[in-house]
């Protein structure tokens, strides 16, 4: 059955209010232990590493009071990609990795396919592993909102504005793109709904009939795209009625500060980055 | 009551929840109740967030019911799953507000070919659907077709979305505020170029609208929704004749019948809620020469 409500389906840069720890953190803590737990996440290989890491990222999404239910509806939509790509590497990693502590053992062969227990690690660890990082993003975009985000981003490339770095514009150009996103994704379900109402079926059409889906696409994706200039010509229009001139000698109202508690966390993180790092070899499996 | 007398869209108690089961969950529609026969006029209105928008997207299956309540179109339950719904997209047109941001082919022709061709209709049926949309709409069929889209100025565009869902011939046209951004010239010209598929075609149609003076002009009769429940069921003039009560509901009345209703209050009554200017002047001049 069709369904045109896709706002449902982008959790990803959705913000949700709320007064959870999660959402009193200051940003550019968030941002900090995303991108430390960003980096563990692509050292670790083994299951215990990360059954740790996995826990550690469910524990900050069931504090943030946001529900998991609706945390994990958001992947639907990508389902059959992910299960296209755990196929692939199911059937033909096989002999390519071999995890470390463990023999190769080859539970079945048939040409160039094969089954082994570094293939059954290997789909299951990256599972793993991309729901670690799913929930960490969709976490920040979740709790954090896009003035916070921004101002997070900025005030942490502003040590590299000695080296040219435009700490500011890029800020903007980040907060601009997450801002887009729901409205983009609201104008499709418009465009979509008033194309159907003129006879367009979006509706399944079965797997082999990629020409004419494709075909279909661009009843949706020339109406969109004309919409995104309008709408950027606005922007630029509103921003130059507002004589904006970038973020030099911009004052903010509310100023983030760094607090005891925002410490202990980067710390504690950091301990646990370095001591999960060099111990990676030594888990059992 | 105008119309055949056949019912062809029939609305009972409809309840609707958008993002249902999320943190963002609203419940748009808690109780609507409408019906329309065939070659009727009939309009919607209500405050901005009543669910006019949401009642008219199940009218054409845009929105399936899944909740307690019935849409009946033409006959056909709307919530069989079995139900091929692109037959009721034919039967019931929807124009939306800002129709002119569906537009995507390069030729103006092409686009409003767009939903026969859909139909699978074959070409010289198709050149005459486009041929009597156009026409309707008030297009030159020779000297439009072959233009450019996206060259067109802001109310050709809109004439030739509108044309591309007529271009299915609908027994039902809806126009959910579909008349908002015009300049009044070419509103007028677009709502009696409407009126006239009523008269001349027998096509039913159900408008939304913001505006009073335009809902007081088109249409017989007027569903008030607020708050997701339909509130206000009557002619248009008995709607128009209690502005106390729509005041409640955040709208207005025409102004015509504004003056009207405060020159009773100073004892001078007219004989009707006159809806329109000419009308008002009609009766001024009948009371003065009596």
């Amino acid at each position: 059955m069709e369904d045109f409500e896709f706002l449902r389906n982008v959790t990803i840069g959705q913000y949700f209010q709320g007064d959870s720890i999660v959402h009193r953190i200051d940003p550019r803590t968030k941002i900090t232990i995303v991108m430390i737990l960003a980096v563990i996440n692509s050292f670790i290989l083994s299951f215990t590493g990360n059954a740790i890491l996995l826990a550690i990222c469910t524990a900050f999404v069931l504090a943030s009071g946001i529900s998991f239910k609706f945390m994990l509806s958001g992947l639907t939509p990508a389902l059959p990609i992910i299960a296209i790509f755990a196929l692939m590497q199911l059937f033909f990693y096989g002999d390519a990795y071999s995890p470390y502590g463990m023999e190769l053992v080859v539970f079945w062969r048939w040409g160039i396919m094969s089954v082994t227990n570094g293939s059954i690690q290997l789909v299951i660890v990256t599972l793993m592993r991309f729901l670690e990082i799913y929930f960490l993003v969709s976490l920040l975009t979740a709790t954090t909102t896009t003035t916070d985000l921004a101002y997070a981003i900025e005030s942490m490339l502003e040590p590299f504005q000695r080296f040219r770095v435009p700490a500011y514009e890029i800020s903007l150009i980040g907060t601009i793109a997450l801002r887009f996103v729901p409205i983009f994704a609201e104008q499709l379900e418009i465009i979509m709904k008033a194309q159907a109402s003129r006879g367009a079926d979006f509706g399944g059409g079965g797997m082999f009939r990629f020409v004419k889906r494709t075909r279909q696409m661009a009843t949706l994706i020339v109406p969109l795209f004309v919409d995104a200039f309008r709408r950027a010509e606005d922007l630029i229009l509103a921003m130059e009625a507002r004589c904006y001139t970038g973020g030099e000698g911009r004052t903010k109202i509310i100023r983030f500060r760094m607090e005891r508690t925002d410490h202990i966390i980067i710390a504690a993180t950091l301990i646990l980055a370095v001591m999960m790092i060099s111990f990676r070899n030594h888990f059992p499996v | 009551m105008k119309g055949n007398g056949r019912r062809i869209v029939e609305v009972n108690d409809l309840h609707h929840t958008y993002l249902r089961g999320s943190p963002l969950e609203v419940t748009a529609l808690k109780g609507v109740t409408m019906e329309v026969y065939e070659g009727e006029v009939v309009g919607i209105i209500g405050r901005t967030g009543a669910g006019k928008s949401t009642v008219v997207q199940h009218l054409n299956g845009l929105i399936r019911n899944r909740e307690p309540g019935k849409v009946i179109i033409d006959g056909q339950d709307m919530s069989d799953t079995s139900l091929d719904i692109t037959t009721i997209r034919q039967k019931v047109g929807l124009i939306f507000q800002r129709p002119e941001e569906q537009l995507f082919e390069r030729l103006v022709g092409d686009d409003i070919a767009f939903g026969p061709k859909k139909l699978g209709m074959p070409r010289e049926e198709r050149r005459e659907r486009v041929r009597w949309a156009m026409e309707m709409v008030g297009l030159d069929f020779d000297r439009f077709k072959n233009r450019f889209t996206f060259s067109l100025s802001g109310g050709e565009m809109r004439k030739t979305a509108i044309a591309g869902v007529l271009a299915l011939r609908p027994k039902v046209l809806i126009l959910d505020e579909s008349t908002t951004g015009i300049d009044p010239r070419g509103r007028r010209d677009l709502l009696s170029r409407i009126k006239g598929l009523n008269r001349e075609h027998g096509i039913t149609l159900i408008c939304v609208s913001p505006n009073m003076e335009e809902v007081a002009s088109m249409v017989d009769r007027i569903y008030v929704i607020d708050d997701g429940r339909t509130v206000m069921n009557d002619t248009t003039r008995e709607i128009f004749a209690r502005p106390e009560e729509l005041r409640r509901y955040g709208l207005g009345v025409p102004q015509v019948s504004a003056v009207a209703s405060r020159l009773a209050e100073k004892g001078l009554a007219m004989p009707r809620t006159p809806l329109t200017v000419a009308e008002a002047e009609e009766d001024i001049w009948r009371i003065l020469s009596s």
